[in-house]
């Protein structure tokens, strides 16, 4: 994929979890009650809303994370092939997405 | 002599401050040390968010695993913490989000010509930063006031 188009994704991506973080952060880390008690994580855990919300966040946020960093990487360590440093974080990613979605999806 | 460009050297001019030209190469505008910060604010989130997504893990432990976790992430130093987590967000969603107007070109202005005393388009465009750092500054003390004091 050109250079161009990788950072067209990064904006939408970037743009979506403006909204995204957004809400998990309110909801989760930020408003009152008890948003972190196994009854409310049990509660979300079971709605199809919630198991969608998480997964798409974690897609939006891993390519936005890691393609921030591959920006840094690439610029500040030049020596460094950039397909290494692609297949590198690529591998990164589906690993911790697998890991990551694993637990809402589990708890479902 | 000509010198061969290297790995990511081939596609990318070289980069030969590294690092340090992240905090200092002469005389640097404050468009410079927001990129610098939103680098910095981007690698903490991301940091973050991997910590976060290991603690998830807890969960699969069950419900006495997830509250002995929860029980240590009520103390006063952890609020603080995920205070600074979510003014680091407000900052790079909302530095991202002039980074991303002015790469586009909505922000950077009309093109005037050289006429002396030169004023750049960046210098021109300065009172969008200041809008932008007072808006942070307000929603980082809503935040303070509506949801951690």
């Amino acid at each position: 994929m050109s250079e161009t188009r990788l950072k067209i994704l990064q904006y939408i991506t970037g743009i979506g979890l403006f909204f995204l973080v957004g809400t998990h952060l309110i909801v989760s880390h930020l408003s009152g009650g008890e948003p972190t008690t196994w009854e409310s994580i049990a509660e979300r855990a079971s709605s199809s809303f919630w198991l969608a919300f998480y997964v798409l966040v974690l897609i939006f946020g891993l390519y936005h994370g890691l393609h921030g960093l591959r920006t840094i990487i690439i610029e500040s360590i030049p020596r460094l092939p950039a397909k290494v440093v692609d297949w590198t974080l690529v591998t990164a990613g589906i690993a911790i997405f697998g890991y990551a979605a694993y637990i809402p999806i589990s708890a479902f | 002599m000509e010198v061969k460009a290297t790995g990511s050297q081939s596609r990318h001019l070289p980069n030969r401050l590294g690092i340090k030209g992240w905090a200092w190469a002469g005389r640097y505008t404050i468009e410079r040390y927001l990129y610098t910060l939103h680098r910095l604010t981007g690698l903490g989130l991301l940091l973050y968010i991997t910590l976060h997504l290991a603690m998830n893990g807890f969960r699969l432990g069950g419900v006495e695993s997830w509250e002995d976790l929860m029980s240590v992430f009520g103390m006063s130093g952890f609020k603080v913490g995920e205070y600074l987590v979510a003014v680091a967000f407000i900052f790079h969603a909302l530095n991202g989000g002039r980074l991303m107007l002015q790469h586009l070109g909505y922000t950077l202005g009309k093109p005037k010509p050289p006429v002396y005393p030169y004023v750049d388009s960046m210098r021109r465009r300065r009172p969008i930063v200041w809008v932008m750092l007072a808006l942070i500054v307000a929603l980082a003390i809503y935040v303070l006031v509506a949801f951690v004091i």
